[in-house]
């Protein structure tokens, strides 16, 4: 398949990948339905803030990694498409009296509804990408969309294209964070934003008890329930108490290359944004 | 299914008085896209041709170099490593160990010379 040299290299790698793999192989078509019972739809409610933290011009072009289902790029879309059409609702107002030349050119000119902004999602788990196309076919979703098989660690995207790169509860499941923070820095624009939603470290006591109950008692018995797979969601549990705490994290993303990183915390640290800028 | 969808909305179209306007729409959508309905009952959608705009943004993700389309074969081609990355369903698949060997003997030269 490979040469012999490469195909060590990612055979020493691929050991964990596998497990990783599977899980979300068995979860990609419950994705969604389990993200909404496990955080009783406040998900949406985070992935809206991102957005609204990112706040994407007309012309950005994002990197949206591990975005599988397209949830994040989905919503990146609809702000773009809503702030255009509140540009041309402007324009409209402003353009009342326009000489019948002016409005013959206007049809001439066909205007990109998103204003040259392109969301590209990349994910290593070919059914969740798979799951994510079905759902933007049936939602009508069909410019500046691109989908690719790829891996987060060795993303197969040039240097400097980015705006804004993303990554929402997708991180916290990569072997090599830091190469991952790399490909990262490496993809984006002089300027460009990172940006990664992801759980976090509860501050909060009493809210950290509450947490652990729901978190080891509740969730993989909705696992069970609603996807019939148990270990999954145990693993998806477990991982997000593996992950490292606010300042850990922002530590790596700052080594990455990355400046002015800051973190927001959601929900009392159940989930932060961390943003961090290539200049 | 496309018949089966059409079939539906013309007896809720005869029974009912207000059939829900986005079945239609997506059934009047799917039938202009797809004349062929029989042909496509295995897929649940065509494959879409690969979007050539992407070639701008996509590079090996091995040697970050850039890719050659090739239509016959549906793959994006880098010819310096001498592979090949499949592309399934529009999706092109960059996973380093899923890209296939072009050439076998042209890539053991290579691997030679350096």
């Amino acid at each position: 398949m490979m040469c012999q040299a490469e195909c060590r290299h990612y055979l020493q790698f691929s050991f964990q990948l596998p497990d990783v793999y599977q899980v979300f192989e068995s979860v990609a078509k419950k994705y969604d339905v389990m993200n909404d019972m496990m955080s009783l739809g406040i998900h949406r409610v985070w992935k809206d803030l991102l957005l609204w933290k990112m706040r994407p011009f007309p012309g950005t072009q994002l990197l949206d990694v591990a975005g599988g289902t397209g949830d994040i790029a989905f919503r990146f879309l609809n702000y773009v498409q809503a702030q255009h059409q509140r540009k041309q609702k402007k324009q409209l107002r402003a353009q009342q009296n326009l000489s019948w030349e002016e409005i013959a050119r206007k049809y001439q000119n066909e205007e990109d509804s998103l204003g040259g902004s392109r969301v590209m999602v990349c994910d290593i788990n070919k059914e969740m990408l798979k799951i994510g196309k079905q759902k933007a076919h049936a939602q009508g979703y069909k410019a500046g969309l691109a989908w690719i098989l790829g891996d987060a660690e060795e993303l197969p995207f040039d240097d400097d294209k980015f705006d804004v790169y993303t990554i929402a509860f997708g991180i916290r499941n990569v072997t090599h964070i830091d190469q991952a923070l790399q490909e990262a820095h490496r993809v984006l624009k002089p300027g460009g934003r990172f940006l990664c939603l992801e759980f976090s470290q509860v501050n909060n006591p009493l809210v950290s008890r509450l947490y652990d109950v729901y978190s080891f008692q509740v969730i993989p018995v909705l696992g069970e329930v609603i996807a019939g797979d148990w270990k999954s969601y145990q693993y998806l549990v477990e991982s997000i108490r593996q992950f490292p705490s606010q300042e850990e994290f922002k530590e790596m993303i700052e080594d990455a290359g990355f400046q002015k990183v800051t973190y927001e915390n959601l929900t009392s640290g159940i989930v932060a944004i961390h943003s961090g800028f290539k200049l | 299914m496309l018949s089966g969808v059409c079939g539906r909305l013309a007896s809720a179209l005869r029974g009912t008085r207000a059939p829900p306007s986005a079945v239609a729409l997506r059934c009047v959508h799917a039938s202009s896209s797809r004349p062929s309905a029989d042909k496509s009952e295995r897929t649940e959608k065509p494959p879409r041709a690969f979007d050539q705009a992407l070639l701008e943004f996509l590079v090996c993700p091995l040697s970050k170099k850039p890719l050659r389309y090739e239509a016959s074969t549906n793959e994006l081609i880098n010819e310096e490593l001498g592979i090949a990355y499949p592309i399934i369903d529009g999706i092109p698949n960059m996973i380093p160990q899923a890209a296939r060997m072009t050439h076998q003997n042209k890539k053991q030269e290579e691997v030679e010379q350096h």
